[in-house]
């Protein structure tokens, strides 16, 4: 694995938003203030792999999408894409979350799915391209009928699917997922989910995908990384992060969500609130709500440790978090 | 209950062009009967002139006509429907051509302002930043002056500067440029706005990312979408700006007495309203109520039809 | 046999667009137990908003009701006028939004906002109220009650706020709170606490509780019985583990297997349902997921099957599921 020459390599990245002074600060030329959304993350991705991000509202996941698909630049660190033997960067693609804003509603469903073709020249002659588009459209379960229509009248899973179809046309090697199914009905998500596991395989896409659902990630990512206030806390294979998680905060989100086994109603709340991400604790950040925070916690950072399997962590200490593990390791993923 | 509505609803049938006219027309009768006053308007203001002497010209007037009420008073003459003013001009042709000139200076004036604040509300609401307050605070200052002062001020320095030795081209021309430039702030700002909530859309992000240059994202994917409300704008403008025309031609400052507009008709009969000669104003009073209440109308209506939140998703 | 304390019979809504009136519930029934929680579950477009609205007369024009008897206690809540039904709103049913931010007046101290519901309900006298709300604000868990007393919405954190929301639902001792997504809007680990809370509370006060979801995990872990709805009808009401372990309608399996969990077997599963839910004024003759299910036959296809008891649940499907002997 660690042969491979990575595909993208985030080294120390951090996002500040600054926040707008007023007079007298300015006059007095004080720091410029602001929130820290993503905070001194570094990250690996091969080829042919799909990292997943998770985290709560504000842990700066969104923001690191944004940052890798170049719509931001960071403040620190650097992301760097490995170039192509002729020098280029690979062709980036994304999908978004909102299917209802990330289509814009006074195109075609043609001109939508032709337009990273045409900008990136990838076919000629207007047959040619409206024969990719209908292929594309059968690839993502649609008619070829409905490329004369326009996103108005769709509903909103099938607003993703002419979504993905976007992202494939401009033959991307990097494909960025933003909550892709967040906004989606069970039973819809549950086709998107298994349409993207067979374009994953089928056509062997890097990509990043940022969720908050865990076992979404589950399902679709290689390596999950696990944020919390704009740090990245945890990372690690999806199967070793489910079966050993060595930050107590993995722990805790796995538990949290409530999952279907009606023989044990016991809930499991994290303590405490999600503190404002302008103002994040002191020393770890987490450790306002770890059951088992120490002294240390509150003053220090913790280092970034790593595993015998690859992965990482930031805490201080070497926890041993899988014997609360009541979910066995993911053996095999069934789909219709 | 939001869900409800959003649900894709089935198959719509696709309607023909003349059966969306006419739930158009079922659904909105009284937009539609303006819509047939705006087009009827049009119609005497633009094609009268093809088969009538201009009353204006020398060979239009003749003063021994002067005078005469309306066809259906005691001394009234069916050759002049409406009657004549104080040169003898048939008021029912030189009304047309009245309207005729205050069309089009109210559209050229629309079309300068909408060119002139769409680019700088576009350039304001997709560079931002310090651009975007230099050009708000410009429209903040504009706007603490009512408009058709400053179409006064903007009017009188033009003719300043081009001396009093001027023809009635460069007259209208000042005219439409004054009004136009008073106008620039209501589009500027309703696009800026608009645009300032599509550029941060994701599709936007989409074409970014897929490689589109900044004027080319804003020339396909928000000059569309922004488009709808500032048209409206533009519509109940149209009646704004000709009434602005009309008074400034009124307080003589517009366009030249010589030349028939409404204003310079209104102007030119309030002299005799004290007289007893009452129809010599009141026709163009009414003919530019009659358009201007029509053109505000259908502007509603417009606006109802491309309000952003009834804009459904549906 | 207990008498319920909720009992909805044939509740139908319709939606009038264009002058066409169309059937957003069809002939809903199902009823509440004292202190039980019933779950109404199914996907965005089901219904289960509009059963909730409908129950305490808040449905939201073009939406109508136009048939069906609601009775609380015994008594028609669908024939009390609009004054009436004001006192049972808020009095004797209480109501947990999903959005916190946008059901609670953001110009109001909530601590005001507390004492009023309390005073239009129970009419208790000034000071007896506002220890009654600094009671609820220590309850529902906020420290410093007199501090939060005097603040506003939007000084709030989202699960904070939720918890207010709550606090409004319960403070006038209802006998039934209807919670329409109460957790939806939160982040997973607000979302426990939130649940937890609320099953607190309903250990305390012994409420009955409708508690409207699209998340299976939350129905697993709160609801006594369940309902399932599917494009405007009742599918299937089964107590909650039954419903889990042997669900008897096909589009209850196929929600449960299409949900991404971790299995039993230490599998992720995810099972799709081929189509999606037929849209308002599509819904197809005969039963509504026909186009959609693997065991339709012809009758699925002209005849709606009706909703037949059978033990403790009830589904309305042709070809049911066979139990698993467990």
């Amino acid at each position: 694995m660690t042969s491979q020459t990575p595909f993208l390599v985030l080294d120390h990245v951090s996002k500040v938003y600054r926040r707008n002074q007023s007079l007298i600060e300015r006059i007095r030329k004080m720091e410029e203030g602001g929130t820290k959304a993503v905070s001194d993350v570094s990250l690996v991705i091969s080829e042919g792999e799909t990292v997943g991000l998770v985290g709560e509202s504000g842990c700066g996941k969104s923001t690191l999408a944004r940052l890798v698909s170049g719509l931001m630049a960071p403040t620190q660190g650097d992301i760097v894409f490995r170039k192509d033997p002729a020098g280029k960067t690979p062709r980036l693609q994304m999908i978004f979350q909102d299917p209802y804003s990330s289509l814009n509603g006074r195109w075609t469903i043609e001109d939508i799915i032709a337009e990273p073709i045409k900008v990136h020249r990838l076919r000629r002659g207007r047959a040619a391209i409206r024969a990719r588009v209908e292929e594309l459209l059968v690839q993502v379960g649609l008619s070829p009928t409905d490329a004369e229509k326009y996103p108005q009248e769709f509903s909103g899973g099938q607003r993703q699917r002419i979504s993905i179809a976007r992202a494939l046309a401009g033959e991307p090697q990097f494909l960025i997922l933003d909550e892709p199914t967040s906004a989606l009905d069970v039973s819809v998500q549950a086709q998107i989910l298994n349409l993207l596991r067979d374009l994953q395989k089928n056509l062997g896409l890097t990509s990043l995908f940022i969720t908050h659902n865990l076992s979404v990630v589950r399902i679709m990512a290689d390596r999950i990384g696990v944020m919390y206030l704009g740090e990245l806390v945890e990372e690690a294979s999806a199967e070793q992060l489910f079966r050993k998680p060595k930050h107590p905060y993995t722990r805790l989100l796995i538990d949290a969500a409530p999952n279907m086994d009606t023989s044990d109603r016991s809930l499991h709340p994290i303590a405490g609130e999600l503190p404002n991400p302008a103002f994040p604790p002191a020393g770890c950040r987490f450790h306002t709500r770890c059951p088992f925070a120490q002294d240390v916690c509150r003053t220090a950072a913790p280092p970034r440790k790593a595993t015998p399997e690859g992965g990482m962590f930031r805490c201080h200490f070497d926890l041993d978090l899988s014997k609360e593990v009541k979910t066995p390791p993911l053996a095999k993923v069934k789909t219709a | 209950m939001t869900s409800v509505v959003n649900t894709p609803s089935a198959v719509r049938p696709r309607r023909s062009r003349l059966s969306k006219l006419f739930h158009a027309v079922c659904y909105a009768p009284g937009a539609t009967v303006c819509a047939i006053v705006i087009l009827l308007m049009f119609v005497y203001a633009f094609v009268t002139p093809l088969f009538s002497q201009n009353p204006f010209e020398f060979a239009g007037m003749s003063v021994l006509d002067s005078f005469i009420p309306p066809m259906w008073m005691e001394e009234g003459m069916s050759d002049f429907p409406l009657g004549t003013d104080d040169q003898g001009r048939n008021l029912l042709t030189a009304m047309a051509y009245g309207m005729r000139t205050s069309i089009v200076v109210g559209i050229l004036s629309v079309v300068i302002g909408l060119v002139l604040g769409g680019g700088l509300g576009l350039i304001a609401g997709f560079v931002g930043g310090k651009v975007d307050a230099f050009i708000m605070r410009v429209a903040d200052v504009q706007l603490a002056y009512p408009a058709l002062l400053l179409a006064m001020i903007i009017d009188g320095a033009a003719r300043a500067a081009l001396g009093a030795e001027r023809n009635v081209t460069t007259a209208i021309t000042i005219v439409v440029l004054s009004i136009g430039i008073a106008f620039w702030v209501q589009y500027a700002r309703t696009i800026r706005s608009s645009v300032m909530i599509e550029r941060d859309q994701d599709y936007v992000s989409a074409a970014r990312i897929t490689g589109r240059s900044n004027l080319s994202i804003i020339a396909l994917h928000i000059l569309p979408n922004v488009m709808a409300p500032v048209l409206v704008i533009a519509t109940i403008n149209l009646g704004i700006a000709i009434i602005t025309e009309a008074t400034l031609s009124f307080l003589g400052i517009g366009i030249p007495v010589t030349t028939p507009s409404l204003g310079t008709l209104i102007r030119n009969g309030n002299n005799f309203l004290q007289s007893g000669e009452w129809w010599i104003s009141v026709w163009p009073c009414l003919v530019l109520v009659l358009f201007v209440v029509s053109v505000n109308i259908l502007g509603d209506h417009l606006r109802d039809v491309y309000n952003p939140r009834l804009r459904g998703r549906s | 046999m207990t008498t319920p304390l909720l009992d909805v019979r044939d509740l139908t809504v319709t939606i009038n667009r264009d002058g066409r009136p169309i059937t957003a519930l069809d002939k809903v029934s199902f009823s509440v137990n004292p202190g039980e929680v019933l779950g109404v579950v199914g996907e965005s477009g089901a219904g289960k908003s509009i059963t909730g609205a409908a129950i305490i007369d808040l449905l939201v024009p073009p939406l109508k009701r136009t048939g069906g008897t609601i009775s609380l206690n015994g008594d028609r809540l669908d024939q009390l006028s609009p004054k009436e039904m004001r006192r049972v709103r808020g009095g004797k049913i209480g109501f947990i939004f999903q959005d916190p931010m946008t059901s609670l007046n953001p110009v109001i101290t909530i601590g005001r906002q507390l004492c009023d519901a309390i005073e239009t309900h129970l009419r208790l006298g000034g000071n007896e109220t506002k220890r009654r709300a600094l009671d609820w604000i220590a309850r529902v868990g906020l420290p410093n009650p007199d501090v939060q007393f005097k603040r506003y919405p939007h000084q709030l954190s989202g699960g904070m706020r939720q918890r207010i929301v709550i606090a409004l639902a319960l403070c006038a001792n209802p006998s039934l709170v209807i919670a329409d997504e109460p957790t939806t809007a939160l982040d997973v680990s607000v979302q426990a606490h939130i649940l937890q809370l609320m099953r607190d509370l309903h250990r305390e006060s012994e409420v009955s509780m409708m508690l409207i979801t699209h998340d299976l995990g939350v129905i697993a872990k709160m609801a006594d019985r369940v309902a399932v709805l599917y494009a405007g009808r009742v599918a299937e009401i089964s107590p909650v583990a039954e419903l889990f372990a042997n669900p008897s309608h096909p589009y209850t399996r196929g929600l449960i297997r299409a949900t991404p969990m971790p299995t039993a077997d230490g599998g992720v599963q995810l099972d799709q349902i081929p189509g999606a839910m037929p849209g308002l004024g599509a819904v197809p003759p005969g039963c509504a997921f026909n186009p959609r299910c693997s065991r339709a036959q012809s009758d699925c296809r002209s005849v709606v099957p009706p909703l037949v008891t059978q033990e403790s649940s009830a589904f309305s499907c042709f070809h049911p599921l066979e139990r698993d002997v467990a």
